[in-house]
């Protein structure tokens, strides 16, 4: 066994033993609160083990098809998209994966009501996006916002590989234009906005790392050529393990060479205890995602 | 003028009204506002390790009593920007840790859940704070990812009756505010309370904790420190912001520290010294009402007088009223 494979197989020993006894994981290692990100990324880094089950979140699904975004939480959470591909992922589980998938058909950003697009094209224009193009957001109430979006369009582009039609030919191609309208005028993304006061706002780099996932199988042109490039500039100087790993995820979908980011992160995992139980898993993805795919890659 | 523009047009100010409505009707049960408050302006002319001086002889002021008390400093990280003065700087949160120790807090833990950035670590990284928490072994909880339990609200000004907070925050016996003193596109300035949003979890709200924004700002942010008590603030106003606050302002020094044991005072007083009224800040007057101070004969200046800036810092145009002798207040924020 390589060196490499030797630290990725210590990696994953370390998340499995972090898990709670009732299943799930929770942010950091000293909570004991199953949440819901940590948890679709630690079963998507050990989807390979066989010991791996999708139990935990077939039990977590809501009534009405969402996930919460931790146990106890009593509302859906922006990212049930996330979930859907997780268990997608793991299997086939039909009847919870439909439920879901028509959830997320039926959430929206509030400003694809036509009161709020009004609003915000009217009065409230200091956030410069187009209402008319709309994802999902974090929570119910509120507007769409990237990383929900995101999720949200990788989950149902892996659920609907082919034969969109009606609602899902229509929220995906919202989706993907709302993530266009949302850039950053001089590359990448942040949360959602691009520009405020008229002021270009800075990208992030795990925000662009899920959007440019989200666009992998669409069009290439200048918007995600422009955060490919910028993605590539940023993360070569990238000393956060979380932004790190999401930009190698990203930049391994669009065949831009990994292996430097790869090893540096490897030397950062093995520098710093990582606690944070959702770090440690994409950390996990991003040094196996050459050897053994990237579940984020939705070609579709 | 057709007759859905119309219709939409009157829907819009009703919705507007509406939103103005919880600021005419109180929304609280008791009055914690003391008697008399207390406010200290250091002056410090630069970040160095200097600091610690300072800023023990100042809280000296307040014979505050933390021995025994688990303390949180919560600074005001919320990305890191080359060259912008956005976030409280690392080595006044390291002198603050250093003086609560010695004051002989059991423990003190810096925590913040930073609003637009997701990496946490990277703003820790990227800012210097990291290196700060490491030299002073300061443990450091992202309360965007912390465990969070159900809270009520003890106020109503939002209508969001109960808020998911990080248990980290709950459990602490004494809470200190530490925030970097800036003017704001959406709440006119942010300073020891509005930064108590950094309390609120993105796990459950996201990023940004947009239903803050939707239920208004002003109001979510008396509700939230009616609910969860500032103990004490420590501003950064050594370089603050103006502007296009809370990313993309300019940079302005005041060269000052801000103390106080009454959060209401401390950003009044913030106020004053950025040439603003904060009568006229939303949040500010209405946690007047029951929270604290906003009267300078109710606040006591307890070390170096307060003076005024030459020229008020400069805001986006919606929060103009706010400068000094600005013109009077507009009638929809009253």
């Amino acid at each position: 066994m390589s060196n490499e494979n030797t630290f990725l197989v210590a990696l994953e020993r370390r998340l499995v033993s972090r898990q709670l006894p009732r299943g799930g994981w929770p942010f950091l290692a000293a909570c004991g609160q199953i949440t819901l990100e940590p948890t679709c990324l630690a079963l998507l880094a050990l989807r390979l083990d066989p010991n791996t089950k999708a139990q935990v979140l077939l039990d977590a699904q809501r009534p009405d098809g969402s996930w919460g975004a931790f146990a106890a939480d009593d509302g859906p959470s922006g990212l049930t998209g996330l979930a859907l591909l997780t268990l997608n992922t793991l299997g086939t589980f039909p009847d919870a994966a439909s439920h879901a998938a028509d959830w997320l058909l039926d959430a929206k950003g509030r400003e694809a009501s036509w009161i709020w697009k009004w609003k915000f094209r009217t009065t409230d224009t200091r956030v410069r996006f187009d209402p008319d193009k709309f994802g999902w957001p974090w929570e119910p109430g509120t507007c769409s916002w990237v990383v929900p979006t995101a999720f949200a369009l990788l989950a149902l582009k892996q659920s609907f590989p082919c034969c969109r039609n009606g609602q899902i030919a229509y929220r995906i191609q919202r989706g993907v234009d709302m993530l266009l309208d949302r850039a950053c005028p001089n590359g990448g993304w942040n949360a959602g906005n691009g520009v405020v006061y008229g002021r270009p706002m800075a990208p992030h780099l795990d925000a662009t790392a899920i959007a440019l996932l989200a666009l992998r199988s669409e069009p290439r042109q200048e918007l995600i050529e422009r955060g490919v490039a910028w993605l590539r500039l940023q993360s070569s100087s990238c000393s956060a393990p979380w932004s790190l790993a999401w930009s190698i995820l990203a930049l391994d979908a669009y065949d831009e060479p990994i292996a430097g980011l790869q090893k540096r992160l490897a030397a950062l995992a093995e520098r710093d205890s990582i606690e944070d139980n959702a770090t440690l898993a994409v950390t996990a993805l991003a040094l196996d995602s050459d050897a053994s795919g990237n579940p984020f890659e939705v070609i579709a | 003028m057709t007759r859905r523009t119309a219709l939409a047009g009157s829907l819009g100010l009703a919705a507007s009204a509406a939103a103005s409505l919880p600021f005419l009707d109180p929304r609280y049960n008791h009055d914690h506002r003391p008697g008399r408050s207390r406010v200290a302006i250091l002056p410090a002319a630069e970040y160095s390790e200097s600091l610690c001086g300072a800023l023990w002889e100042g809280l000296r002021l307040f014979r505050l009593s933390v021995a025994g008390k688990s303390v949180l400093l919560k600074p005001n990280l919320v990305d890191y920007i080359s060259g912008a003065e956005i976030n409280t700087h690392p080595l006044l949160i390291a002198a603050a840790a250093e003086c609560f120790r010695r004051l002989g807090a059991r423990q003190v833990t810096v925590a913040e859940g930073p609003g637009h950035q997701r990496d946490t670590e990277l703003v820790l990284r990227a800012t210097g704070l990291e290196r700060q928490l490491k030299q002073q072994r300061l443990p450091f909880v992202d309360l965007n990812r912390d465990e969070v339990v159900a809270t009520r609200l003890h106020a109503g000004y939002s209508g969001l009756k109960r808020l998911w907070l990080p248990r980290t925050v709950l459990g602490t016996d004494f809470i200190v505010s530490m925030p970097k003193v800036k003017t704001h596109h959406w709440s006119g300035v942010t300073l020891s309370m509005k930064n108590m949003f950094g309390v609120v979890p993105g796990v459950k709200y996201g990023w940004p904790k947009n239903l803050l924004h939707w239920r208004g700002i002003q109001q979510s942010i008396v509700d939230l420190v009616a609910t969860v008590p500032i103990h004490f603030v420590i501003a950064d106003a050594i370089v603050c912001m103006e502007g296009n606050g809370p990313l993309a302002g300019t940079g302005r020094r005041l060269e000052r520290i801000i103390l106080s044991d009454d959060p209401v005072a401390a950003d009044a007083t913030c106020a004053r010294l950025m040439g603003l009224l904060p009568e006229r800040v939303p949040h500010i007057a209405e946690a007047a009402k029951f929270l604290g101070n906003v009267s300078p004969d109710r606040i006591d200046q307890v070390a170096t007088p307060l003076v005024s800036p030459p020229a008020p810092f400069q805001t986006v145009e919606e929060f103009e009223h706010l400068r000094e002798n600005a013109g009077p207040q507009p009638a929809a924020l009253l």
